[in-house]
């Protein structure tokens, strides 16, 4: 277990009030780089070790998993705040997950592009109308040349 | 004065007759080199930093590789250290044997060559005598009770300690299959006298290095700039056999084979394997001036780690063979890769003859056997380019040779699986 927390005993013939599940949380993320169709990329925390991975995913999700390979990433800490003190980007752990039984994963496109224009009088047709005009307004006047508006009267 | 004047004549005599002289000298060589070119060929600068003196430097390099001798060739070829990725012929990874059909370039047939299954079917049709690689009976019986011996010596004649933790394969197996090595070769060497003049080795060193694909730096202050992908293994047979003439190929170099070689795309990082950087090595096992310098077969020996018996409890069954596979994809490429380059080819100048070794990959009760053909060792970007050869590997399923031990007997000793060892060591080059 990650984390220490106690719960009542469980004695045999005690009735089963509730399923204690982990209290990890699992990221599944897209990989940065391209990994073979049965790879699957997680973040994870990092008390978490491969066979927990493993178990999780079986036990909880009932995912095939043939090898797990995890690795730790450095994050940077070189940036500053305001006060010129050095602030750390967290540092997370990355799993790799390998199915087994020739499953595959492909990650989902979660935003797809949308083809064609939208509909008349649509609420999209309208936002993007909208878009649209406020782009022009924003757009300084073409007949000053690029001379600032300061200069005008 | 008289004697000044007479050398004053001589001299312009000399010089006259010289004048001439190298006058039709010149007039013919003139004639003769007419249509030769006057001044050297113009080549680019040997120190630019342009792509064409770059590829005049590199040219000069191969040049100086192919004109010297092998032992000059071993270390040209071996001199450019960098960081590589280190392959192990018995691993864990998953889908093992792809990635390294894929970095040899090798296809792999399931069964034996039709030489072996041949010999096979020869035998049990009862023409034992007429086939070459098929012993009579009187040596086979000698061979069984030698292995059923054998094996007892581990089981039931030897007292043996309990082995410490992941040695029992070390403990129980090595010794074994030592003696059932040296004592098979011991019996066949009246029936195939090419062993006589074999060397066996015990835990030989095989080592082998080759580039294959590109990839593009991606920082350092070499970012952007393209570099082949190296590769090196380091194996250790439990024992292998090298002859002094070479085994007769199983098929012609230019034979089309029927199976693919799995292309895979993506780098090895993600295989995993992982780059070090040491001394590149090649290496069959003994030095270039040796006589043995072909291969015959190499017995290995599967790990506690990947024995099969942990692979079934983890419930992985199903990459047993797998594995097996890959070892003998990656050893028998590595050996017969390695036999080739001490025969003066590298991939700028590829084999004129296929090579051939053999395998046994053995746990102490099953057996597996693979042949190799080594057909090209083009295999870098610039040479693999429509060159059609590939690496042909053949190999069986892992088959048990007994079932098991009960008190001093040997319970259910497989005939076939025996016979075909024997013909493994059977085999022979063809007469000269």
């Amino acid at each position: 277990m990650s984390r220490r927390v106690l719960y009542p005993l469980y004695q045999f013939g005690n009735p089963q009030l509730r399923i204690f599940r982990p209290n990890f949380f699992l990221t599944l993320v897209r990989p940065g780089k391209e990994q073979p169709p049965d790879t699957v990329q997680f973040r994870i925390p990092m008390e978490m070790t491969k066979c927990d991975v493993k178990n999780y995913l079986e036990k909880i999700y009932s995912a095939p998993v043939a090898a797990v390979r995890t690795r730790i990433q450095y994050c940077t800490n070189k940036k500053r705040n305001h006060l010129n003190q050095r602030v750390k980007r967290p540092d997370y752990k990355a799993a790799y997950v390998q199915l087994a039984q020739q499953q595959t994963f492909q990650f989902p496109d979660i935003f797809p592009k949308k083809d064609g224009e939208p509909e008349e009088g649509s609420m999209e047709a309208i936002q993007e109308k909208f878009m649209k005009d406020e782009q022009q307004r924003q757009k300084p006047d073409p007949r000053r040349g690029g001379v600032p508006e300061w200069f005008g009267i | 004065m008289a004697a000044w004047i007479g050398s004053s004549l001589v001299s312009t005599l000399k010089q006259r007759l010289g004048f001439t002289s190298c006058r039709v000298i010149h007039s013919e060589a003139l004639s003769s080199v007419k249509n030769e070119p006057v001044y050297p060929a113009v080549v680019p600068s040997w120190t630019a930093e342009s792509k064409s003196a770059k590829r005049r430097r590199l040219d000069e390099y191969f040049n100086k590789i192919r004109s010297s001798e092998v032992n000059d060739k071993l270390r040209l070829l071996t001199k450019n250290q960098r960081k590589k990725y280190v392959v192990h012929p018995q691993t864990f990874a998953i889908n093992a044997d792809r990635w390294y059909q894929h970095l040899t370039k090798t296809a792999y047939l399931p069964g034996l060559p039709e030489k072996f299954t041949a010999a096979a079917a020869g035998a049990t049709g009862q023409n034992a005598t007429t086939t070459p690689s098929v012993i009579d009976d009187q040596t086979f019986s000698e061979v069984r009770s030698l292995v059923c011996h054998t094996i007892l010596q581990e089981n039931f004649y030897l007292k043996k300690r309990k082995p410490f933790l992941d040695r029992s394969q070390e403990h129980f197996v090595a010794p074994f299959l030592s003696n059932l090595v040296s004592n098979i070769i011991r019996i066949l060497a009246k029936d195939n006298p090419i062993l006589l003049e074999s060397s066996l080795d015990f835990s030989p060193d095989v080592n082998f290095y080759w580039l294959r694909g590109e990839r593009i730096i991606p920082r350092g202050h070499r970012s952007g700039r393209v570099e082949p992908i190296r590769f090196q293994i380091d194996d250790k047979p439990h024992c292998q056999i090298r002859i002094p003439r070479q085994l007769p190929e199983f098929l012609p170099l230019e034979a089309n084979v029927s199976a693919e070689v799995p292309v895979i795309g993506y780098a090895p990082d993600l295989m995993p394997m992982f780059r070090k950087q040491y001394d590149n090595n090649i290496f069959i096992g003994s030095k270039v001036g040796d006589s043995c310098r072909y291969g015959h077969t190499q017995f290995h020996l599967v790990q506690d780690r990947y024995h099969r018996d942990r692979l079934i409890k983890a419930g992985h069954a199903e990459r047993i063979e797998e594995g097996l596979k890959a070892n003998a994809i990656a050893s028998l490429f590595a050996w017969t890769g390695a036999q080739a380059v001490y025969q003066g080819f590298w991939c700028m100048e590829d084999l004129t003859r296929p090579f051939v070794s053999q395998a046994v990959i053995t746990d102490g009760r099953y057996f597996s056997f693979f042949c190799y053909q080594l057909n090209t060792l083009a295999l870098t970007v610039q040479t693999d380019t429509g060159n059609p050869r590939r690496n042909v590997s053949w190999g069986t399923d892992s088959l048990p040779l007994y079932e098991g031990v009960s008190g001093d007997r040997v319970v259910g000793l497989d005939d076939g699986v025996l016979r075909l060892l024997l013909q493994f060591l059977l085999n022979r080059p063809q007469p000269t």
